[in-house]
């Protein structure tokens, strides 16, 4: 099925749902349990080894309690997932209350640059240097 | 149609169709289109899932972008692409060469 604006803004309201009940539960377990007792990322926990999003939950929860230091240091990508967690719900509250795609426009025009060579690949480069940190970090 | 098992199997009937009607001058440029194998996909989908590869190599960079942010979707995107990334593959393949033809 193409992803059509409905569709988008479904899949991205469910995904922040998702997001926020992950973050309910999460932040009641003790920190040291988090990435280590309740670990759901499948490279972590079958190869032992991080992935370039480990500790992304953390690195969230740091944010949430005004902890920029912190945010950076669990994983940058972090900042993104921040960023989304709380753009999303009032852009898609906007686009649902005007009638407007501005949302699912943007989302095809941040595809069309980041396919542009010069943006994939120092993104590609970014994203194997934090995974390599979080490989050094041990997250 | 030596493509035939890159595109959507329902589409092949209004594909060659088409083929059989569109313009002389296209037929080089379709000579050189490359489409996605979906095995290809699916070997990369099963080795490298949380990482997205499978998604940014069919051109869903968005949607990769979201399946390496949440480490292949707390792992359950991923086994949902294990089964569903051939299919989106085909399509995808479909939808360029519908582009091209039109």
């Amino acid at each position: 099925m193409p992803l059509t604006r409905n569709r988008f803004l479904l899949y991205l309201s469910l995904a922040c749902i998702a997001g926020y009940i992950w973050l309910a539960l999460i932040s009641r377990l003790k920190p040291e349990d988090i990435g280590t007792r309740y670990d759901v990322c499948v490279i972590h926990h079958f190869a032992h080894v991080p992935c370039p999003s480990c500790g992304s939950t953390r690195s969230v929860l740091a944010l949430i309690h005004g902890d920029l230091v912190g945010g950076f240091y669990w994983n940058p990508l972090g900042f993104v997932i921040f960023m989304v967690m709380v753009i999303s719900p009032f852009w898609i509250a906007y686009d649902l209350l005007t009638r407007k795609s501005t949302l699912f426009r943007f989302f095809h025009l941040f595809e069309r640059t980041l396919q542009r060579k010069w943006v994939a690949i120092p993104a590609i480069v970014l994203i194997l240097l934090n995974w390599a940190w979080n490989i050094a970090k041990g997250v | 149609m030596a493509n035939a098992k890159y595109l959507e199997d329902h589409q092949m009937y209004y594909i060659r169709e088409r083929l059989l009607e569109m313009d002389e001058s296209k037929w080089r440029m379709l000579q050189f289109m490359q489409f996605n194998d979906p095995v290809i996909i699916l070997i990369v989908s099963l080795v490298t899932g949380p990482l997205a590869v499978d998604r940014f190599m069919i051109g869903d960079t968005g949607l990769g972008i979201a399946k390496l942010l949440t480490c292949g979707g707390f792992g359950i995107w991923m086994l949902i692409d294990w089964v569903i990334i051939m299919g989106i593959t085909r399509r995808k393949n479909t939808e360029k060469l519908m582009r091209a033809i039109y």
